[in-house]
């Protein structure tokens, strides 16, 4: 491949890059111990506002917080519809009632993910790009949706083989919509690279879910990791 | 004054120490500290305010309060809070527990709390000595009287609570009710309004249930709900008679034959601005001697509105309405010209109000602001208004600027 070429990719990939990091957002991350592998955004909201301990499946969660940074900022505009100096307030409210305690606070996406791995039944969140070994990630349903949807049948995306060579990766972003008997309707790109975006839909048109009581939407995020 | 600024200078420099560690171990259990304190400044025109010679200027206005707090299980919560302040005659530095309680939460949909248990009714009735958490430096006080905190504050006694999802994304039910005791300060605003009526109290007590229900509707931002309360209340004390002031003191006791309280409260927010209003009736009978009983209706309602501009800065703007109507044997009170006459000046404070409020950094904020009072409810009940500071007599309108200032860590 010419030197051009290449430079052109890679700017081409630097531009998706930027375009994507606009949208790039959180993941909702939680102990081995958390049973579940999805929540639903109000489930997730109630957790954070510490109105309920307990998740639909019975694990028992601890939230942990970031203290600042656009972690954080993006975490509340997203699900929690308020800004850091409101829910700092809202916190120290249940304090100061006897009705709470305040959130384990942390200063950095490391600080969470180190936390979260070692400590029962936390969850957490970390910049959508933030490796996360030793945790597992949550993939978020609809809001409102009550009723968490399993992956039955997972098929692999392939990895295009040019930016394989050239050791080019990310993690896209999509949402799925799940008919009600499991299948997969619609895949919807909410940010990444757009050429790997192509085959993680194609893949994850393939995929199948456990039946629900209606149709639902998750969140899912597919890493590309050269090897 | 003097001795409550030191004070609070002293509990600022402790919290600056705090601040680097708020929590510490026993038995291999976090234990929170957390605290927050408050000087407020007022200064009126027409008349003297919230029992501070406040036509003078007055500094009479201090609270702050510290709590424990520790998780004991996944479930099991336990802790406490000392909450002490001084506003004008009321309080005088005594300090009180606020709160203490084991909350054990079996279910996201039932939780029990028991021991002295703040009590919710309205949207801050539990939250309202938090100055910090508001953006105006006084709560409408037709509806969150300060100067009567201590009717409403807490109970000693139980509550059961929970959260409630409702299907087809309807949004969730939050629920509490609650039963136990109230206990008031002698050194609080009812039993000091008294004192001018040749009534002393030795105790002010007796017991409180009700509850709450509140819906966080599917509307994103909109919660709304109602409050109940109803009470039983002994004053136990002395006083002369109206009727025999020959007789000097004598001993009473005295229990309200009725006593509740209503409220319906909304709450919009939607990104940067909040908008809230509540209603909030209340309704007392209090026999005054064998034969003579007094009944008061309270109703009261506001409207506020905040905005925030930036990270630190929010404004806000509120009206609040008060009007109470007192009657015996449900004819008009005698001794009370138009006692049921809302638009005497005796029953009535409509107070208009606009507020800044700026955080310097996480932990302190300064507020400015002003009310524009007309009427100052002084019957039978008090609404900030009391003949004590204002013996020449009450005019019809007040001026109010508010300077408050404080911190929490």
């Amino acid at each position: 491949m010419k030197a051009s070429t290449r430079w052109l990719i890679t700017a081409a990939f630097a531009v998706c890059g930027a375009l994507s990091a606009r949208a790039a957002e959180v993941k909702i991350i939680a102990n081995q111990s958390v049973t579940t592998d999805s929540i639903s955004a109000s489930e997730l909201k109630s957790v954070f506002l510490l109105q309920r301990r307990a998740l639909q499946d019975g694990s028992i969660v601890v939230p942990v917080v970031q203290k600042s940074g656009a972690t954080q900022a993006s975490f509340l505009r997203e699900y929690m519809d308020r800004n850091p100096e409101e829910i700092r307030t809202y916190y120290y409210g249940l304090v100061f009632t006897g009705k709470g305690l305040m959130p384990k606070e942390l200063h950095s996406d490391a600080e969470v993910v180190a936390y979260v791995a070692r400590t029962k039944g936390a969850i957490g969140y970390v910049n959508i790009d933030f490796p996360t070994n030793g945790v597992k990630v949550l993939a978020i349903s609809q809001a409102g949706a009550s009723f968490a949807r399993q992956l039955v049948t997972r098929v692999e995306p392939e990895y295009p083989e040019t930016l394989q060579r050239l050791q080019i990766g990310g993690t896209v972003r999509l949402i799925v919509t799940i008919s009600a008997k499991g299948s997969v309707e619609g895949v919807q790109l909410l940010g990444g690279n757009p050429i790997l975006a192509e085959p993680a839909i194609k893949a994850v048109k393939q995929w199948v879910y456990s039946p629900g009581p209606s149709r639902s939407m998750l969140e899912v995020s597919i890493p590309f990791i050269p090897k | 004054m003097r001795r409550g600024i030191v004070r609070l200078a002293l509990l600022c420099l402790w919290a600056g120490r705090l601040g680097q560690a708020q929590e510490f171990k026993i038995c291999d259990r976090t234990v929170q500290v957390h605290g927050f304190a408050s000087q407020g400044f007022v200064y009126t025109s027409g008349n003297n305010w919230l029992t501070m010679n406040s036509n003078a200027g007055s500094g009479a206005m201090t609270d702050m309060g510290l709590s424990l707090t520790s998780q004991l299980s996944d479930k099991l919560r336990v802790g406490g809070q000392v909450y002490d302040r001084n506003l004008g005659e009321l309080g005088q530095w005594h300090p009180s527990l606020d709160w203490a309680v084991a909350d054990y939460r079996f279910k996201n949909w039932l939780g029990v709390r028991g021991g002295k248990v703040k009590t919710t009714l309205g949207l801050y009735n539990d939250s309202q000595d938090l100055s910090f958490a508001h953006v105006f430096a006084l709560l409408p006080q037709g509806t969150y009287p300060t100067d009567l905190r201590d009717a409403t504050i807490a109970h000693t006694g139980g509550d059961l609570y929970g959260n409630i999802p409702l299907q087809h994304e309807a949004g969730e039910i939050a629920y509490t009710a609650y039963a136990g005791r109230r206990s008031d300060s002698i050194y609080s605003g009812y039993p000091y309004l008294l004192q001018d009526w040749q009534v002393f109290f030795r105790s002010f007590q007796g017991w409180q249930y009700g509850g709450d229900l509140r819906w966080t509707t599917p509307v994103n931002g909109l919660t709304i709900g109602a409050s109940r309360m109803n009470q039983s209340i002994t004053g136990k004390g002395t006083f002369v008679s109206l009727f025999d002031p020959g007789a000097g003191l004598v001993p009473f006791e005295r229990t309200t034959k009725a006593y509740r309280t209503n409220m319906f409260y909304g709450e919009y927010m939607v990104r940067r601005l909040r908008i809230d209003a509540e209603y909030r009736r209340d309704f007392f009978d209090i026999p005054y001697v064998p034969g003579v009983e007094l009944q008061t209706n309270i109703h009261a309602w506001y409207i506020a509105g905040s905005y925030r501009i930036g990270k630190r800065v929010q404004v806000g703007s509120y009206y609040s309405h008060y009007v109470t109507q007192n009657t015996s044997g449900g004819a008009a009170l005698a001794p009370i010209i138009g006692s049921t006459d809302p638009s005497q000046p005796w029953n009535h404070v409509y107070d208009k109000v606009i507020s800044g409020h700026v955080d310097l950094n996480r932990f302190c904020y300064v507020k400015v602001e002003g009310h524009f009072m007309n009427g100052y409810g002084w019957a039978t009940y008090p609404n900030g208004f009391y003949l004590q500071q204002n013996p020449q007599g009450f005019q019809t309108n007040t001026n109010a600027l508010v300077v408050k200032t404080g911190f929490h860590f």
